[in-house]
């Protein structure tokens, strides 16, 4: 089922939490929703589920206004981070919860549940728990419950807030994975609330970047991150290096890239760490620097270089990093591959530097 | 979560890393048995001095008889009472913010504050024939003050703290998200509140009510005063005991404690289980999976 926002804001008291937000999600599409603490993601999600009401706007479900439609009505399946799994329920009731509370007329026989709930442990594999309570299980099969449970109902739209936040890293990326089996075999519309870019590139089909209350970017994966609309969108997806003044574009200009409103306005250019290239000899346009640290990191190796009394971030492959030597105090110079100039002085996370 | 550690403990995590469990326990220990095994005994041994079948016939007297079916009666009706309206108070004082709300929680702690025989002569001068609320039940045929029913109202009224004091925390530990969680799962208001809620409540409950229950067993000040001491009709155990004692019947008031004594500890010992299962049926022993937060 498609769902189509439109509008919607948001005030606590004098807080903005959502400011005309509009969105169209398309039935069958898994969605994130990112964006930094604070940045109303999560206060759009609960809008869609109808446990908090919008000021302003409208959703519509399927092209029907569903304003006036009580969360227990709406058939969306909401996964909390903290699980919310019943604690005096055994796993297998937890499941059934949705369906035991069905109105007599169209609650499935006993057989019928028992059935059901068993396939559903069973797309979770877990059915081997069903007896056990919430207190006796980890934290990822708690996760899977919840997910297990909010399926049960058989939602038109699946809806999760922050899923992975509570557990740690590999039991995060291996449900990640299983989150997209699952959502590509239900072929539902699913919406996920994360703060972790590398999560919401790697699952979602599109991804919605937020800020401050306010939609930055909607593209694919690959478009926000090869191509972020805004400064804040380069900066909250992955490190990067901010730049500004006239002489750093005029280093812009090396990239051939243009800054809007000529090459006297101020600028700031943004290179991801890896579109910079070391050299040991003088470069046309390079930039001078001294290198300050070297560490390697995993498949990386993060080299930290001063320009001035700016600090400059730049990965290197293990191969060009063993071929160039870098030694601390070394000068060399510095060209990028690929930056990105905004004309304005944009709205930044932090001054100069790396971001994140 | 602390149930279920201390029912799971393997003998290799028994090892105390607190120092001072000797000295602390027995300390513990001399201290309950001066306070409440020393007192218990000299009952008991008290008791004995009575041959068995001298103590039944006083124990099974039937003032005695009907004295605790006052006594035990009126305290399980009060505590059921306060159970329901306590569950109220507790739920409305936790999820609501209003005005006046903290004069109201303030109000709650008064049963326990206030002197019993200023509750009991308060409570018999409001409910008598020509008092503020006793002047208008009159003419419904209701008599209050000086009946078996005047005695549920003062065990009512100090009961209610214990109720509402037990609930208060557990109803403020429940996560709205539960409650979004049924809510999001088709469940209505009602369905949430008796599938969700009051299981998790419960255990707490039962044990606002089981204090509440014993407080009124042995409650004594509030309520001679507006009990009338019918003998038969509203005489409690401890006022018949308090007689006897006042007659030299040392040997009777004993043997009419111990029957006291008795069935509050079945009857605690009862509810206790009851609360250990409703505490415990959640949460088994699995070692190798254990509790992942």
């Amino acid at each position: 089922m498609s769902i189509e926002i439109r509008g919607i804001g948001k005030r606590f008291g004098n807080f903005v939490a959502l400011e005309d937000i509009s969105l169209h999600i398309p039935t069958g599409e898994l969605v994130a929703l990112l964006g930094p603490s604070g940045c109303g993601k999560t206060t759009l999600l609960r809008i869609i589920a109808g446990m908090e009401t919008a000021d302003v706007g409208q959703v519509l479900f399927a092209g029907e206004e569903a304003a006036h439609v009580h969360a227990r009505d709406r058939k969306v399946g909401f996964v909390f981070q903290h699980y919310a799994l019943f604690r005096h329920m055994s796993v297998f009731e937890n499941v059934a919860f949705g369906l035991r509370v069905k109105a007599r007329k169209v609650r499935p026989a006993e057989a019928e549940i028992r059935s059901r709930v068993t396939a559903l442990l069973k797309l979770v594999q877990l059915d081997w728990l069903a007896d056990r309570y919430p207190s006796q299980l980890s934290g990822g099969q708690r996760q899977r419950i919840a997910l297990a449970r909010a399926l049960a109902v058989e939602p038109r739209v699946l809806l999760l807030d922050e899923p992975f936040g509570a557990l740690d890293t590999r039991v995060r990326k291996e449900l990640r994975r299983w989150l997209r089996r699952l959502h590509d075999e239900m072929q539902i519309s699913s919406v996920f609330v994360t703060h972790d870019q590398e999560e919401a590139l790697e699952v979602a089909d599109r991804v919605v970047v937020m800020n401050q209350g306010r939609i930055e970017q909607i593209g694919s994966p690959d478009e926000v991150y090869s191509s972020p609309a805004t400064p804040f969108v380069y900066q909250f997806l992955g490190n990067v290096n901010v730049f500004h003044s006239r002489v750093h574009g005029a280093w812009a200009e090396v990239a051939a890239e243009r800054p809007e409103g000529g090459p006297e306005s101020a600028v700031t250019a943004f290179v991801r760490p890896h579109d910079i290239e070391i050299e040991h000899h003088p470069l046309t346009g390079g930039l001078e620097a001294t290198v300050q640290e070297v560490h390697a990191i995993g498949p990386w190796v993060r080299v930290e270089l001063a320009h001035a009394s700016e600090l400059i971030e730049v990965e290197l492959t293990r191969e060009r990093a063993t071929i160039l030597a870098l030694a601390e105090g070394q000068l060399v110079w510095l060209k990028p591959r690929q930056l990105r100039v905004f004309a304005a002085p944009g709205k930044t996370m932090e001054e100069g530097g790396s971001g994140i | 979560m602390a149930a279920w550690s201390s029912s799971c403990l393997t003998p290799a995590s028994r090892r105390r890393i607190l120092p001072g469990f000797g000295l602390s326990l027995a300390c513990t220990l001399a201290y309950l048995s001066l306070l409440i095994l020393l007192p218990l005994s000299g009952l008991a041994f008290r008791a004995s001095d009575l041959g068995p079948v001298e103590l039944w016939a006083i124990a099974t007297g039937e003032r005695a008889l009907a004295s605790y079916r006052v006594t035990f009666g009126a305290s399980l009706l009060a505590a059921t009472i306060n159970a329901f309206f306590g569950l109220i108070v507790a739920w409305i004082l936790v999820r609501y913010s209003f005005p006046g709300k903290r004069a109201i929680d303030a109000l709650v702690d008064l049963p326990f504050a206030l002197p019993t025989a200023v509750a009991g002569i308060t409570l018999a001068t409001l409910y008598a024939d020509n008092g503020w609320i006793g002047r208008h039940l009159e003419p419904l045929g209701v008599k209050v003050a000086f009946t078996p029913f005047g005695i549920v109202v003062a065990l009512t009224f100090i009961g209610l703290p214990f109720v509402v004091r037990t609930l208060q925390p557990v109803i403020e530990d429940i996560e709205s998200e539960v409650e979004e969680a049924a809510a999001s799962l088709g469940a209505s208001r009602w369905q949430t509140f008796i599938r969700v809620l009051f299981p998790a409540i419960f255990p707490a409950l039962l044990t606002g009510f089981t204090l509440a229950f014993s407080r009124s067993v042995g409650e004594y000040g509030s309520v001679i005063f507006i009990a009338g001491n019918m003998p038969l009709i509203s005489e409690i155990t401890p006022l018949l005991i308090i007689s006897k004692l006042e007659q030299y019947d040392v040997v009777g008031a004993t043997a009419l404690a111990m029957v006291m004594l008795i069935i509050s500890f079945v009857m605690l010992l009862a509810v206790n289980a009851l609360q250990w299962w409703a505490a415990n049926r959640h949460s088994g022993c699995s070692p190798s999976l254990g509790a992942h937060q």
